[in-house]
């Protein structure tokens, strides 16, 4: 079952041809790897798929459903979820209100109750409280829960920003470069928090230049140059393919050999 | 407070508190408008005609000439919100610009001299027997009292709720509030509409207070004042800190009001100062006050504790 079909997606900017044809297809409950080099178009991809660019061509459908056009929000609501690149965070909250902000759209309670303040309102408020405590968790955060975003180490500001994106309880996750930045503990760190969310079911594409941690990690990687998919398939074909050495690997030769 | 001058400006303070919380309402979600006047205008100038030229009681001109106003806002707002940012404060100044003009070439509107003679509100007669007249000011002071109260009430029960959380996400990161699912234009167009209901309100509630309207009244340094009493008053306070901020910058111009030529530098000197010394304004020397208090408190406590103990 196709959870994400990307078909035949262009996207310019003015002349320029960010995606150009591309096809990417995702199936539930797979790790897919998305590398490429630096300007390859991984980015634009997910702005593309979450809403937050149009498409000039193509396009995208999510369960069967075309979501091509819609509003980001209305995405967010079908279950696509995703990291940015920065670590895009309210810096001056504490964590735990960056994750309730997360549960936003799982509210059911009409807003003129929030508004009021009923009891049935107050009761969920007191739910989703309690689920920004287990995520915060289980990502291991717990104990920087009322500290500000801000004052975060940057690994754990990227924990947290992967934190935000799973309040939304998707049912699949776009995490871009979650380890930019990060020392090999931390790195390990998300990595392993992904392969236990694996278990939740959590389907997920993960944009990486570090070759090493997407081998670890994904059933599947697509490699993209100059806007173009240039080889897919399981880590080992892709180590291996000229295509993907000449555009991308070729200037990290060490890391290919220590992975 | 039996002295109609001061009866006058408290009621004035709330009045114009009223319109800073529209602003630091619409400033919640990360907007900034410079037509905030327009919407008082359009409120007052609604309810003046209701009542003068359709006959209705003020009790209803009231109510109806806030939903116009909200209604205007709607339409206003659909249109302007697609362009958050610097496109937004140039159309809420355009507009502001525009309604100004109407009011004043639209023969109806009674030119740029204004609609005097609006009729006070009608007498309220109590189920006992008692009768509210309202040719006196008392009334009106407790009127503007309620709608402040009921402005202050709305406000603070929407930041207060998941409504208010998603209008400070929107205002941190527009980008981040909608991939967690916040429909970020239809969250801004409901407090852009809600707080330019309230400035109907208050507009109506004003043009039957002060019995006459023009205008320039309802113009561009109207527009800025608003923005003042919400901005000195401390944008981290969406409520309290217009109160403050209208209590200072509505009573300040009126005590000097009789030195027209000293006037412009203690406004503008306090301005200055508040915004140099006092970065989170009015609101914020509150919470710095309060803080210190409890520090004192806290310590006298500790050392008369200790001093106990040894004894």
């Amino acid at each position: 079952m196709m959870l994400l079909e990307v078909s035949r997606v262009s996207k310019y900017f003015g002349g320029v041809a960010a995606l150009s044809n591309v096809d990417f297809v995702v199936s539930e409950s797979e790790i897919v790897g998305l590398i490429g080099p630096n300007g390859a178009g991984k980015t634009t991809l997910f702005n593309v798929v979450t809403g937050f660019l149009p498409v000039t061509n193509g396009t995208i459908s999510f369960g069967g459903e075309d979501i091509t056009g819609l509003r980001s929000d209305q995405i967010t609501r079908r279950g696509i979820s995703r990291t940015f690149q920065a670590s895009v965070l309210y810096t001056r909250a504490s964590c735990f209100e960056n994750v309730l902000i997360g549960c936003h759209m799982h509210y059911r309670e009409p807003k003129w109750k929030a508004f009021l303040h009923t009891k049935a309102y107050r009761k969920e408020e007191h739910t989703m409280k309690q689920n920004t405590d287990e995520l915060l968790e289980f990502m291991g955060l717990a104990e920087y829960r009322d500290r500000f975003a801000g004052e975060l180490p940057h690994g754990q500001q990227r924990v947290l920003g992967i934190c935000i994106a799973l309040a939304t309880k998707p049912k699949l996750l776009l995490l871009d470069e979650p380890a930019t930045g990060m020392n090999a503990k931390e790195i390990a760190l998300v990595m392993d928090r992904i392969r236990r969310l694996r278990k939740k079911e959590t389907t997920i594409v993960l944009v990486e230049h570090n070759v090493r941690a997407v081998v670890g990690v994904c059933d599947r990687i697509v490699v993209l140059d100059h806007g173009q998919k240039i080889a897919e398939g399981v880590p080992d074909e892709i180590m291996k393919s000229p295509a993907v050495i000449e555009a991308y690997l070729g200037r990290k030769n060490d890391d290919v050999a220590r992975g | 407070m039996k002295n109609p001058y001061y009866l006058h400006l408290v009621t004035m303070v709330y009045v114009n508190a009223v319109l800073g919380m529209g602003f630091a309402l619409i400033y919640s979600t990360g907007l900034v408008t410079l037509g905030a006047s327009a919407f008082w205008g359009i409120g007052a100038y609604a309810s003046a005609l209701l009542v003068m030229k359709v006959g209705l009681t003020f009790w209803l001109a009231m109510p109806l000439s806030a939903i116009l106003a909200a209604m205007v806002a709607l339409v206003f707002g659909f249109l302007a919100i697609r362009y958050a940012g610097v496109g937004f404060i140039v159309f809420t100044l355009l507009f502001c610009f525009v309604v100004e003009r109407i009011f004043g070439y639209v023969p109806v509107f009674g030119g740029w001299g204004g609609i005097i003679g609006i009729p006070t509100p009608e007498p309220i007669h109590l189920p006992f027997g008692g009768l509210i007249d309202f040719s006196d000011r008392i009334p009106h002071y407790y009127l503007s009292f309620l709608l402040l109260l009921a402005a202050v009430i709305t406000f603070s029960s929407l930041y207060s709720s998941r409504i208010g959380r998603a209008w400070w996400a929107i205002k941190l990161d527009p980008n981040l509030a909608a991939a967690v699912g916040v429909y970020t234009y239809g969250y801004r167009l409901g407090a852009f509409v809600l707080a330019s209901g309230f400035a109907g309100l208050v507009g109506s509630f004003y043009a039957h207070y002060s019995m006459a309207i023009s205008p320039e009244a309802f113009g561009l340094l109207k527009s800025v004042y608003i923005q003042i009493y919400a901005i000195l008053g401390g944008l981290e306070h969406s409520v309290l800190g217009p109160l403050l901020g209208s209590l200072v910058f509505t009573v300040l111009p009126e005590i000097f009001q009789f030195y027209p030529s000293v006037e412009p530098y203690v406004t503008g000197v306090t301005l200055i100062a508040i915004v140099i010394f006092l970065p989170t304004g009015l609101a914020g020397l509150v919470q710095i006050v309060l803080r210190a208090i409890t520090r004192l408190r806290l310590a006298a406590r500790k050392k008369s504790g200790v001093g106990e103990a040894t004894l």
